[in-house]
């Protein structure tokens, strides 16, 4: 399949060129000292603190990331491929909230909903890649820590973790090394990407600072993901807020190339929204898909690993909104050309999470994914000699009984996982909505399946570096 | 009214910020009283801004424009006027809490209350409970507001709280709080009172003044 040039390589380059404006005149902001120091270090321009970057050290920083690399499962049969734009899908990290799947009602996350989350998570086919919704009943200073062991105990599947909160990132480190067997094979088969946020505009704070460091030194691949909101903390133009971005994320990656050639990165773009009438957050169509499509397209132009949100959508609910929404924006960043969407099963800008969306989300992945495996043109599917046979075998030939056709019939057609294509009648006998049936499907895997568990050595291990990470708070 | 006061009351409504500077000096030159001026002129163009954004007709920006017109005005008239002419409709004291840089929020918010008649003591991003309680025993506001965009850093309201009542200080101060992983049934853990966005926040603070 090719990839839909939503911007042409020439708008691409005048973006790059404006980037490297934006990093050699502005600079970014920064506060930690350590981090400051680095990038002294390292031959940027470090006036109080403000960080200048030459060209020749962007481009020089460019020019090493690698362009492909892979991050793996607990369960080694889940190998993600970045650089190979497949469009895998991620689950949302940090709602605070979930749409009960018994009464349907929105309430807290609590920590049995992110570990029973992951878990359906982990038995769903097309969900690639687990990140964690945000339980509200753990000691805040321990939360990060204590979703990483969660999430490592109910999924045997990659991991994606936002350091939000810095202080605790060699605690998590401590649970994902513990989970495989040491940091010595975590190093060398990653189970997971660990992602900081810049604060817009052009901004490094302490945490996400320190975080870079600690994240590139750890010898992880490390994902750079700031979320200006247009108009707001970053410009009132599509283009202009990508950007601005862009030049947030090429910070960090230079950086990290500057501290360790070669290091794994991942550029993580999220220009958001705001509800101009209200102040409101927005994540919403089309603007996200559109926003997200120019930003997978300059991680494309760099040819350096991408995620993009994907399916997120401002409604609060699994109805025709949310699907086409969401559909929106996988889609359109996905045949530009993208390594992982991201926010899976999430409703109201990525603040509230749902099984029934899971589920959806799963499903749409699957249809994106069977789109991007493209369709090959050659003598076997233009499927002229089968054509000829039928049409000259006489009246009443057809190609059911064709051995080319029992051929295909496995691979050319796509298969829903809960979408209804019976009958009219069968279908009226329980008429049920996608909703019904996504729910019965989340309640039968909460009811039956079993992840395979971590060994009684790593669990205590795992077990050992929460508790480390609780008590360091106390 | 008179012909200058609608001139300087649709100045603020369309957010031109020279005009509404020239035209308050060209009424109190022409001698209008500081008074009116404030409440015919400048309060009254805003007052129909409220009511355009409240209905969704004016956007964010356009609010801040006519905010920036109204305070031209304001700066004229404003020394003129003798002490206690100046009455506001009370005194907030904001800030994002402990480990929260996101203040994009707080920023509306404060000039939307300063737009409707607040006085706003702004005592910063990512500030530690110990400092929210210095910043309310020094400022005695009516109401504190605090803002959280984070689910990581939501927990710092919960110490303010805490250290509001330790310091006797939680039965002098409504607590407001408002941010994208917020809600009400959160506010009532520590009684407090939560707002959507940033009109209801103006709301909600003068529904907290008249109760």
């Amino acid at each position: 399949m090719k990839f839909y040039e939503y911007l042409s390589k020439n708008e691409l380059g005048q973006m790059h060129e404006a980037t490297l404006q934006l990093l050699e005149n502005t600079g970014i902001y920064a506060t930690s000292e350590r981090f400051l120091g680095k990038c002294a270090e390292l031959g940027l321009k470090v006036d109080g603190h403000r960080v200048y970057f030459p060209r020749a050290l962007v481009e020089k920083g460019l020019s090493t990331a690698p362009s492909h690399f892979s991050t793996w499962g607990r369960d080694k049969k889940y190998e993600i491929k970045w650089g190979e734009k497949k469009a895998y899908n991620h689950t949302c990290v940090g709602t605070p909230f979930i749409l009960d799947v018994e009464t349907g009602r929105k309430r807290d996350v609590l920590m049995k909903d992110l570990e029973d989350f992951v878990r359906v998570a982990d038995a769903l086919p097309n969900t690639d890649i687990v990140s964690c919704i945000f339980p509200q009943d753990v000691p805040t200073h321990a939360v990060v820590t204590m979703q990483t062991a969660a999430m490592v105990k109910n999924t045997t599947k990659p991991l994606r973790i936002c350091i939000e909160s810095a202080h605790e990132t060699n605690f998590i480190i401590d649970v994902l090394a513990a989970a495989v067997g040491g940091m010595d094979e975590l190093r060398a088969n990653p189970i997971a990407y660990l992602e900081i946020s810049s604060v817009s505009p052009l901004s490094y704070a302490e945490g996400p600072g320190n975080g870079l460091i600690d994240v590139v030194e750890a010898g992880l691949p490390l994902g750079v993901i700031p979320c200006p909101m247009m108009g707001a903390t970053g410009p009132m133009t599509l283009i202009g807020c990508v950007t601005m971005h862009n030049a947030e994320i090429v910070a960090g990656i230079v950086i990290a190339q500057l501290l360790r050639q070669g290091a794994p990165v991942i550029m993580s773009p999220r220009v958001t929204f705001m509800e101009m009438s209200s102040g409101l957050g927005l994540w919403a169509a089309p603007e996200m898909g559109l926003a997200a499509i120019a930003s997978a397209q300059m991680a494309l132009y760099y040819d350096i690993p991408c995620t993009v949100t994907g399916f997120s959508c401002a409604s609060k609910i699994n109805d025709e909104q949310a699907a086409f929404e969401t559909f929106y924006n996988s889609f359109l960043p996905a045949v530009g050309g993208v390594d992982v969407l991201g926010a899976s099963g999430s409703l109201d800008n990525a603040l509230i999470s749902s099984y029934e969306k899971l589920i959806m989300d799963d499903e749409i992945t699957s249809m994106i994914q069977r789109t991007l495996r493209g369709d090959a043109v050659n003598a076997d599917t233009l499927a002229v000699e089968v054509v000829d046979a039928v049409c000259k075998a006489g009246a009443g030939s057809n190609f059911l009984s064709q051995k080319h056709t029992l051929r295909h019939v496995r691979t050319e057609l796509w298969q829903p996982l809960v979408s209804d294509r019976q009958s009219y009648g069968a279908w009226e006998a329980e008429a049920k909505s996608y909703p019904d049936r996504a729910r019965e499907l989340a309640k039968k895997l909460l009811a039956e399946h079993r992840t395979d568990p971590l060994s009684p050595d790593a669990l205590a291990k795992v077990e050992a570096a929460v508790q480390a990470a609780i008590d360091a708070g106390e | 009214m008179s012909r200058i006061l609608r001139e300087i009351a649709d100045a603020v409504e369309a957010g031109e910020v020279d005009d509404a500077r020239e035209l308050a000096q060209e009424a109190l030159d022409d001698g209008e009283s500081p008074q009116d001026i404030i409440n015919g002129g400048l309060l009254a163009g805003m007052e129909v801004v409220g009511k355009y954004f409240k209905n969704g007709e004016m956007f964010v920006p356009e609010v801040l424009q006519s905010a920036q017109a109204l305070d031209a005005g304001m700066q004229v008239v404003k020394p003129l006027l003798a002490q206690g002419d100046v009455t506001n409709k009370g005194k907030v004291v904001f800030c994002t809490v402990n480990g929260d840089l996101h203040d994009i929020g707080k920023k509306l918010c404060i000039m939307l209350l300063e737009g409707s008649g607040y006085e706003v003591v702004d005592i910063g991003i990512n500030v530690p409970t110990a400092d929210v309680v210095a910043g309310v025993k020094e400022h005695q506001p009516d109401i504190l507001a605090m803002s959280a965009m984070l689910t990581t850093t939501m927990g710092a309201m919960d110490d303010v709280a805490k250290a509001l009542k330790d310091a006797g200080l939680d039965e002098s101060v409504k607590v407001m709080i408002g941010g994208a992983p917020l809600n009400q049934d959160y506010a009532d853990r520590f009684a407090a009172y939560y707002s959507d966005d940033a009109v209801s926040c103006v709301n909600l603070a003068d529904s907290l003044m008249s109760a």
